[in-house]
């Protein structure tokens, strides 16, 4: 190994960043040359001199503590932004809800006033707001609950073995007067089913609107009207349960 | 990765790393204030982007955070423009003094921290991580963003550079 290579590979030598091979052979030059001997010797009392003679800065006591407590807010306000997320979501809803309320309306040329009222009231429900009054998946337990609240008594059952469980129930106002809610899930999503006494309202009748269907059906004197997200097939299959 | 594991993690991994984080940027910036600002938003950057490490040693991967936060900072504070380090126009111009007046000049190292705050930065950094960390080429290799090539002549050119400060020190001290 010449001199020059020597004191070039002498730093990573002093180091122990060489592999055994060029290791050996620098130490071998080293042995049997004085100048790079003297290198060595030199880089290691420069070693020798940094770490007795300058500091190593330890971090202030506190700033652990500090950075611990600021590391754990943020992780707070990450989770608060999932929040603010959620609720921008749920606005965002809310201004798609009225556009598809106002479609609805010019689609039908302003004909169906209950169908706009039942299908603003299945989002505004999907809105975090108001959807249960009472959650239960027991219809003992929803039918009574609506005793004394409505001047009539819906028929209230469960479809649980079927698929689609009843979530609970809630008072809505539709149709210039308050009705009986029931909500039922299907996976992720959720049907609103509302209900009111009823004379002839004109037959049974299926509305497609942006994604949302609704049928609507008159039975025992009673108006009914399911809305969903949910595809109108199995929308038609929940109707069929109450034939 | 689940929030309450992803802070543990973070705190058992890069947390323990808080001296090596302050070391580096207290050298970087010479200055404690800054370096206690630049070690806690550092560590802020380096929670948001837990997910990028991939296990192994957090000291490298924190230090890279520190580093780059670091020189965010100077650009901000001090409107710098990002100049690529020029390797050549740091070499050493004048011939190396005399091996007989450098041995005496190594009985005084008292002014080696003096002389380490006005290297650039770019040696600065790679002495500090090797002397005072005692990192292998390959993690300031990491942090440096730097070929392992180019570490081990940077640390040569900083050692250098180092010794030539500290010679001329003496001299002027003995003048």
């Amino acid at each position: 190994m010449t001199c020059e290579s020597a004191r070039n590979l002498a730093g990573a030598y002093v180091d122990d960043e060489l592999d055994a091979t060029l290791g050996a052979q620098v130490r071998e030059h080293i042995a049997g040359c004085d100048s790079c001997a003297e290198l060595q010797t030199e880089l290691l009392a420069m070693r020798g001199g940094i770490r007795e003679h300058t500091p190593y800065y330890r971090a202030p006591a506190d700033l652990r503590n500090r950075i611990r407590a600021a590391v754990r807010n943020e992780e707070r306000q990450a989770d608060g932004h999932w929040r603010w997320l959620a609720l921008a979501a749920a606005i965002l809803l809310a201004v798609s809800a009225a556009w598809n309320v106002s479609l609805l309306r010019s689609h039908s040329g302003g004909g169906d006033a209950i169908a706009q009222n039942i299908l603003s009231s299945h989002l505004r429900s999907l809105m975090g707001t108001h959807l249960l009054d009472v959650p239960s998946s027991d219809r003992h337990t929803v039918k009574p609950w609506f005793n004394g609240k409505l001047d009539f008594s819906p028929d209230v059952r469960d479809f649980t073995a079927q698929g689609f469980p009843l979530i609970g129930g809630r008072i809505d106002y539709v149709a210039d007067r308050s009705v009986a809610v029931l909500v039922y899930g299907r996976r992720q999503h959720v049907i609103n089913v509302f209900t009111w006494p009823s004379a002839a309202t004109g037959g049974d009748k299926e509305i497609e609107h942006n994604g949302y269907h609704m049928i609507h059906w008159d039975r025992g004197g009673m108006a009914w009207w399911a809305v969903s997200d949910l595809n109108i097939g199995e929308l038609r299959q929940f109707e069929n349960l109450y034939e | 990765m689940e929030a309450a594991s992803k802070l543990a993690l973070f705190e058992e991994t890069v947390l323990p790393h808080l001296d090596a984080a302050y070391n580096l940027a207290r050298w970087l910036t010479r200055n404690e204030h800054d370096a206690e600002d630049i070690v806690q938003e550092a560590y802020m950057r380096a929670f948001r982007f837990f997910d990028s490490f991939h296990g192994g040693d957090g000291k490298a991967w924190l230090l890279a955070v520190v580093r780059n936060t670091s020189l965010t900072w100077r650009r901000r504070e001090h409107g710098m423009a990002k100049v690529p380090f020029d390797e050549a126009a740091h070499s050493p111009a004048e011939a190396a003094a005399s091996v007989e007046s450098r041995l005496v000049e190594q009985a005084r190292w008292g002014d080696v921290k003096d002389c380490m705050e006005l290297l650039p930065p770019e040696f600065r950094e790679v002495l500090v991580m090797r002397e005072l960390e005692e990192m292998p080429y390959s993690d300031i290799a990491t942090v440096a963003c730097l070929p392992v090539g180019t570490v081990m002549s940077r640390l040569s050119r900083a050692r250098r550079r180092l010794q030539d400060c500290v010679t001329g020190r003496m001299k002027g001290v003995a003048l």
